[in-house]
């Protein structure tokens, strides 16, 4: 049975998870490693962070796939020992269980797709239908595991995330959602590659989005006019997830100075905006998912 | 003659890197002074861009072509200003690289490509680069200045690693050393006992123009 999570999301606010990434680097993920040689050989780890943030309210599972592209994976050394297909695979697998054991209902699993990492021409010199391929490759891998919804994050580049998404839907006929990543400078909000809000809406949605918004780079309190800024130019179904902050490090450990409330604060201002999923990126831990959690409801 | 200037500026600031390549080669042919040429044409053009990259008017692909179009020019234009005897403000040397066990190299390739664009010699080390290697390298070219990026928390500790090794080596007062990356900023590098922290390859320009008395 396919959850229904487009009409879920029109009529109330659905709760992503946190970061996972800075969540394994504190479980003691070392720089020989990414993420994805995790999903391979200690599953029980990444199981732990998908479990924390589903007691602490989150509505979604999202895959340990982020870097599971072939290209992506192609880049790095601990990476290129790995096979797309496979990790995509048992990150759902390891997402899945996690629901399972959780004995909670009506939650929902993404399948997460994060970007090559490599630039279109002239920053560099990647080829279109090169990363529709890998993309194609690991949207297929998810969709067949058996995740509910396919989510895009942190993309850098719309062109990059129009391949994605071209990919996404022809390979699968899941929701997909798909987030940029915006800097805010002088003269407004852009990806890198000077993207706007208004470009990114037209053309996700033309090109099939379900859900779009934004994602990591900026810290709760600056995403607030971003979320604005996106209602002005779209009706679409919305979703912001902000880092926690910037680290700090104090004695050799990287501390968020942020605190899960003021977290908490501006997601319940994000809402107000009209976000109609919200979530954590970079810094962000079940702590700051419990008090998202418990602010959303209480605001009700 | 202003034309001739205005011309070189707008074919970096265009990203126009034929363009830019044809007015070095015109300048050679004309006798105008390299100099000049680069300092009052190619180099304001390059300014421009960093300018129009801060306040979010130009965005990454401009500021990759418009380095792009700088270089072709520069590679015209140096050799004759070296023939010429003519001297370019002396900039200093800059060795940079990624530190160990991180493998993100975008942004600091790009500070890379800006620091030359805008006159300093560049010596650069790729990613995962170990502190030992940062400092042998600087010693080895005579380096004023050691750039260092990290992109994770986990490995921007090896920033220190590079300054420890300065001071092991009494070098500490002869280099100066800038960092960058995600997690690091102004008071990450008070902590560590660097010269300065940049947000960007144009903070970066500006921070090693300053650290290097260029300005």
């Amino acid at each position: 049975m396919t959850k229904d999570f487009l009409g879920t999301i029109k009529h109330r606010v659905v709760l992503f998870d946190g970061g996972l990434g800075s969540m394994l680097i504190a479980a003691g993920l070392t720089q020989r490693e990414v993420p994805e040689t995790w999903v391979v050989s200690k599953s029980d780890k990444i199981s732990e962070v998908h479990a924390a943030y589903l007691a602490a309210g989150a509505e979604v599972a999202t895959t340990a796939s982020f870097g599971a592209n072939r290209i992506k994976l192609q880049s790095s050394e601990p990476g290129r020992k790995l096979d797309p297909i496979k990790v995509n695979e048992k990150a759902v697998e390891i997402a899945r269980k996690a629901v399972e054991r959780s004995g909670k209902h009506d939650l929902f699993l993404a399948g997460d797709i994060g970007p090559t990492g490599l630039f279109f021409p002239p920053v560099g010199t990647l080829k279109p239908e090169e990363a529709r391929a890998a993309f194609k490759e690991q949207a297929k891998a998810l969709d067949r595991a058996g995740v509910d919804i396919l989510i895009m994050e942190t993309m850098y580049d719309l062109r990059e995330a129009v391949e994605a998404l071209r990919a996404a839907r022809e390979v699968s006929n899941l929701p997909v959602v798909v987030s940029l990543t915006f800097d805010r400078k002088p003269r407004g909000f852009f990806t890198m590659m000077g993207d706007t809000t208004e470009q990114a809406a037209e053309t996700l949605l033309k090109e099939g989005a379900s859900v779009i918004g934004a994602n990591c780079t900026l810290q709760s309190g600056q995403m607030i006019e971003l979320v604005e800024e996106f209602r002005l130019v779209t009706d679409a179904p919305l979703i912001f997830q902000p880092n926690a902050g910037r680290p700090i490090m104090e004695h050799g450990i990287p501390v968020y100075k942020q605190r899960p409330r003021e977290f908490a604060e501006d997601i319940v201002k994000i809402v107000a905006a009209g976000a109609n999923a919200v979530g954590g990126c970079c810094g962000t831990t079940p702590d700051f998912i419990r008090e998202v959690h418990s602010s959303l409801i209480h605001g009700k | 003659m202003q034309a001739f200037l205005d011309s070189c500026a707008k074919s970096v600031l265009e990203g126009d890197a034929d363009k830019a390549e044809k007015l070095a080669r015109e300048a050679l042919s004309k006798k105008y002074s390299p100099l000049e040429v680069i300092e009052k044409g190619f180099v304001k053009g390059i300014h421009e861009v960093g300018r129009l990259w801060e306040e979010g008017t130009l965005f990454l692909p401009e500021l990759v072509v418009g380095a792009e179009a700088m270089k072709r020019a520069m590679g015209i234009l140096q050799p004759a200003l070296t023939k010429s005897g003519e001297r370019p403000r002396s900039l200093g040397h800059v060795v940079i690289g990624t530190i160990e066990g991180d493998i993100h190299d975008i942004g600091k390739t790009l500070v890379a490509t800006m620091l030359s664009a805008n006159g300093f010699e560049i010596t650069d080390l790729g990613a995962d680069v170990s502190a030992l290697k940062f400092v042998d390298e600087a010693q080895a070219k005579g380096a004023g200045c050691i750039a260092i990026s990290a992109l994770l928390t986990t490995t921007m500790s090896g920033q220190r690693r590079v300054i420890d090794e300065l001071k092991k080596r009494a070098l500490k007062d002869r280099v100066r050393v800038m960092v960058g990356g995600a997690p690091c900023s102004d008071e990450w590098a008070r902590e560590i006992g660097a010269d300065g922290y940049a947000g960007d390859a144009v903070a970066a320009v500006t921070l090693a123009q300053s650290l290097m008395g260029a300005r």
